[in-house]
């Protein structure tokens, strides 16, 4: 296909350098073209979009009209000017007709392309940047699969090879593309599903599940939604979903009913579905009143804890890090469906059953601390609170004692 | 195939069509496998329920190697590999099934006449019929060659009379085709008679084929293992395998092509056991901490990954090898693959039973029956010693070839080439820079991140090449009774391509950017590091008058234990006055 030298000078060397003549099509044009008048050269503007036509086109199903469209204009070739038009055209209407994720309807794009004119003739002519729109165009194709994800496939590799040559800015894309993208595609340790729950209770169970990130730990809806499905705008009884693991059970009660534990929220968890959840969290104990030194009766057979003067050296302390913040433990999660004061309290009542220390711990509301919609910033529940006390934080021995004996 | 650079890599690759056809096998396969196969009644009862036999005929697992036009799945080597690793979550499934078409009708499929093929292989396809390999009797074992049975060509000299008996023969009760390896009388082109091993297609049907009672098996409790005798079995002449006399070659071609499947399938074992043991090591706490917390836990389930993910490379990268078009004999990588993964897989189920404990010791649990069943990996298809022996053997035929003329040479006493090896000699205990070339800047063959270990494999690659050299010019052929030495050597051989294997792996892993290739990596570089020391060590005691070198002292403790059979200390409390 490649033409001989005296009819390639003037067009053919830096593609095509005159404007577009045609007039951009649009997406649904676009879709709607095959159904109009094919046979002709020059893509016309369809000035008459057959507008009886369109709606039945969309019932089609966008997919279906993108492959029409392509077998129509497979099927009448021959058209030298308005290629790349037809491309950018047809790249712009791929996400409203739903194929942007089809390595297919990419394949069959790029067919239509010519192969051969458009390869530069020798490194002479490779040294001049030749083609330049083509190649932008080629790019486009390649950007857009990037953009949606689609790995191009050995014959995606063949027809860039074939139109643009090798060493040209499309193939070379493309390499790099099958280099980066599976690695970014696999980069994420954490996928998400495939098919995403609507918004309401599905998607919280789902968002609580990657917070907490912890097989081990159980889910409990403590409440049903009313009415079941849909957005809980306005609705009465909205879902609360909560998270707790065992561990963290057990630091909650070993946390004690003197020190108050704080409801916190909500925190908004961005990427889709749009979530917001609660803590339940404790401030953290001060050093005296963390894990006493094991006993050391504890272990039957090597001694747990040796009797020696000497700490770990500086240099040899790896877990030392001068950014590191201390936090509290957290005990539970959740995600309702309002954050008002009263379905968080239902909450906690609904922990009190697996948890019977909360019945005696304080439990202070400090909602409104995320983003707007929450509820107010309630200081005291009704419920629980008795009276506002912070923690007590010096070491009274009498406390010490107390609890040294409860644990026994 | 002596592991040319363009073989080995880039790791062998099946097409995404291929890969769809095989994972469409596997979905149906693991169901079964998950529901309808009870592996601990089978292992106490010490019997397959025919319901069992049944559904794996109907999934078409009895002739996954035979070409569909006979009834087969006609999978290849690489296929058959992948479905190896779900049949191997049950042992005796796994021997059945190797044992019936692994070697009992390879023998059909690699040496037979079309008729043969015609006559037998569609029954064998669909699980009608079963076959067993019988070549082991009370006297031969591991020395094949030697075995007693009888095939005389009778008067007519269209039948042969099968006399004699064989022992352990896997699905002797089972099977109604065996393939017999006899002894026949051949007449030389120069009129010598000799007996030469012929290889026979027997049918129970022909008369006189007698089996035994199962025996009680340590593990694989449920394939059934029994004595079978011929007593005047009448064989046609059609049903030779091979030519008359050509049966050592058979028995050769048969043993050695289905070896490589037993990475795959140990593989696919330890893989599931580690899926299991992490379960309980994450739940479970003691001193208030969970298992998984304590280092030596965790040591343990690294030694799993990497020891599975080596097993997996090797098995194929063997399978994907013996697939290229030609046929090239890849039966000393297949050797390589059955010594690593049945001693791997024997320290990984141990490993695996001692993180459960006492709940590992228990038969309610699996991990007994899966130690029992992995016992045996180390003996059967040519026990471990056997194959450390051939891989040694034949590296040092293909190896003394090259250097033979060489070493007389030096031997002679010509001084150019002495002066030569001094030179080398210096240049080599001063440290020499190896490079094969894999570890080039731009267009090597491996990925950059994988550097630190392709070093290490070219210079035991090297150093490996020198120290043969070394030994044959030690000992010559009479290295063959030298059997510390050859063990030592082929154990080096054995990592030298399990490194490679993994490498390779690792190297297409990173370069394609398949999921968690950077585990991938870490694998290989914390198996590559043991290695290359287990490797140098090994050198090192290959060396004349090395200090590690304990051979003298071992064979002469042997030696005073094995004259009074005993144990010849005194015992410690004894007194003299």
């Amino acid at each position: 296909m490649r033409l001989s030298w005296a009819r390639a000078f003037p067009l053919r060397l830096w593609g095509g350098c005159r404007g577009p003549k045609m007039r951009r099509v649009t997406g649904i044009e676009w879709a709607a073209r095959p159904m109009c008048h094919s046979s002709s050269d020059a893509p016309e503007p369809p000035s008459d979009h057959g507008s009886q036509n369109t709606p039945r086109d969309e019932e089609q199903g966008g997919p279906a009209a993108f492959a029409a469209a392509l077998e129509e204009l497979e099927r009448a070739p021959g058209r030298r000017l308005g290629r790349l038009e037809l491309v950018a055209a047809a790249l712009a209407a791929m996400p409203a007709l739903g194929v942007a994720r089809q390595l297919d309807a990419y394949n069959r794009l790029l067919r239509l392309l010519p192969r051969g004119p458009w390869v530069p003739r020798g490194p002479l002519h490779r040294l001049f940047a030749p083609f330049p729109r083509q190649q932008e165009c080629g790019l486009q194709v390649l950007e857009q699969m990037e953009r949606y994800g689609v790995m191009p496939d050995a014959e995606t590799r063949f027809l860039l090879l074939a139109v643009f040559g090798p060493r040209s800015r499309p193939v070379r894309k493309c390499q790099r593309m099958l280099y980066w993208l599976p690695r970014m595609l696999h980069a994420n340790p954490y996928p998400l599903p495939a098919q995403l729950p609507p918004p309401g209770l599905a998607a919280a169970c789902l968002g609580l599940r990657r917070i907490a990130n912890d097989p081990d730990a159980r889910l409990s809806v403590y409440q049903q939604p009313q009415p079941e499905q849909g957005d809980n705008e306005g609705s009465t009884q909205p879902y609360i979903v909560g998270i707790q693991s065992a561990e963290q059970q057990e630091l909650l009660a070993r946390h004690g009913p003197e020190h108050p534990v704080f409801v916190e929220g909500p925190f908004p968890r961005p990427p889709p579905p749009r979530l917001f959840y609660y803590v339940l969290r404790g401030d953290p104990l001060p050093p005296h009143l963390r894990e006493p030194p094991p006993d050391p009766e504890r272990s039957l057979y090597y001694p747990l804890y040796l009797d020696l003067d000497l700490e770990r050296g500086p240099w040899d302390d790896d877990e030392f890090d001068v950014n590191e913040v201390e936090e509290g433990p957290v005990f539970a999660l959740c995600m309702a469906g309002t954050g008002d004061q009263r379905t968080l309290a239902k909450w906690i009542a609904g922990l009190q059953q697996t948890n019977p220390v909360l019945g005696q711990t304080p439990v202070i509301f400090r909602l409104g601390d995320g983003d707007s919609s929450a509820g107010s910033p309630g200081d005291g529940d009704a419920l629980h609170l008795e009276g506002s006390r912070a923690a007590e934080l010096e070491p009274p021995e009498v406390a010490w004692g107390r609890r040294a004996q409860g644990e026994g | 195939s002596r592991g040319t650079a363009e073989e080995v890599f880039p790791f062998p690759e099946i097409s995404n069509e291929e890969l769809q056809e095989i994972n469409q096998f596997v979905g149906p396969v693991e169901k079964f496998f998950a529901e309808e196969v009870d592996s601990k009644k089978i292992d106490q009862d010490a019997k397959i329920p025919p319901e069992t036999l049944k559904g794996l005929g109907d999934l078409g697992l009895f002739g996954m190697q035979i070409p569909e036009e006979y009834g087969g799945l006609g999978l290849s080597n690489t296929m058959y590999a992948r479905l190896g690793e779900i049949i191997s979550l049950d042992g005796s499934i796994a021997v059945t099934l190797a044992a019936h078409q692994a070697i009992g009708l390879k023998g059909i499929l690699i040496t037979g006449t079309d008729e043969q093929k015609a006559k037998y292989l569609p029954k064998l396809a669909s699980g009608e019929h079963i076959a067993a390999f019988c070549l082991t009797e009370p006297g031969s074992g591991s020395d094949a060659a030697s075995i007693q049975t009888r095939a005389t060509l009778s008067e007519d000299g269209k039948h042969f009379l099968l006399n004699g008996s064989k022992v352990w023969i896997s699905n002797g009760g089972l099977a109604s085709v065996f393939t017999v390896f006899a002894r026949t009388e051949i007449v030389e082109k120069d009129g010598q008679v000799k007996d030469k091993i012929t290889a026979f297609i027997v049918e129970r049907d022909f008369g006189g084929v007698t089996h035994g009672k199962p025996e009680d098996k340590l593990g694989i409790r449920g394939s059934n293992t029994c004595e079978v005798h011929f007593e005047n079995t009448k064989v046609p002449v059609e049903n030779v395998l091979g030519e008359v006399g050509g049966g050592f070659k058979v028995a050769m071609n048969i043993l050695n092509s289905g070896r490589f499947s037993m990475g795959s399938a140990s593989a696919g074992m330890i893989k599931k056991l580690i899926e299991m043991t992490a379960e309980h090591a994450c739940t479970r706490k003691q001193f208030n901490k969970k298992l998984s917390e304590f280092g030596l836990i965790q040591e343990k389930f690294c030694f799993m990954a990497v020891k599975a993910y080596v097993m997996e490379s090797m098995a194929y990268l063997t399978a994907g090898m013996m697939d290229r078009p030609g046929l090239p004999d890849c039966s000393v990588e297949a050797a390589m693959v059955k010594v690593f993964s049945s001693e791997g897989a024997w320290a990984c189920v141990s490993e695996a039973l001692q993180i459960l404990g006492g709940l590992g010791y228990m038969k309610d649990y699996p991990y007994e029956r899966y130690l029992r069943d992995s016992r045996i990996l180390l003996i059967f298809e040519g026990t471990n010693e056997i194959l450390r022996m051939y891989i040694a053997l034949t590296g040092m035929q293909h190896a003394g070839k090259i250097l033979t003329d060489k070493i007389k040479e030096i031997k002679k006493g010509n001084i150019g080439l002495a002066v030569q090896e001094l030179v080398n000699k210096v240049r080599d205990s001063t440290g020499r820079k190896v490079d094969y070339g894999i570890m080039e800047e731009r267009g090597g063959l491996v990925h950059p991140s994988l550097q630190e270990s392709g070093k290490k494999l070219e210079e035991n690659v090297y150093y490996f090449g020198t120290t043969v050299r070394g030994l044959l010019t030690r000992f010559g052929k009479t290295i063959v009774d030298e059997q510390l030495a050859l063990k030592r050597v082929s154990d080096i051989v054995i990592n030298l391509y399990a490194m490679t294997a993994a490498i390779s792996r690792a190297s297409r892993s990173i370069s394609i950017g398949l999921r968690n290739h950077d585990h991938d990596v870490l694998l290989t570089n914390i198996f590559c590091t043991e290695a290359y020391f287990k490797n140098n060590y090994a050198l090192a005691q290959l060396q004349k008058y090395a200090d590690e070198n304990l051979d003298d002292y071992i064979k002469k403790a042997a030696k005073q234990i094995l004259e009074k059979r005993a144990y010849i200390c005194s015992h410690p409390l004894d007194r003299t006055f």
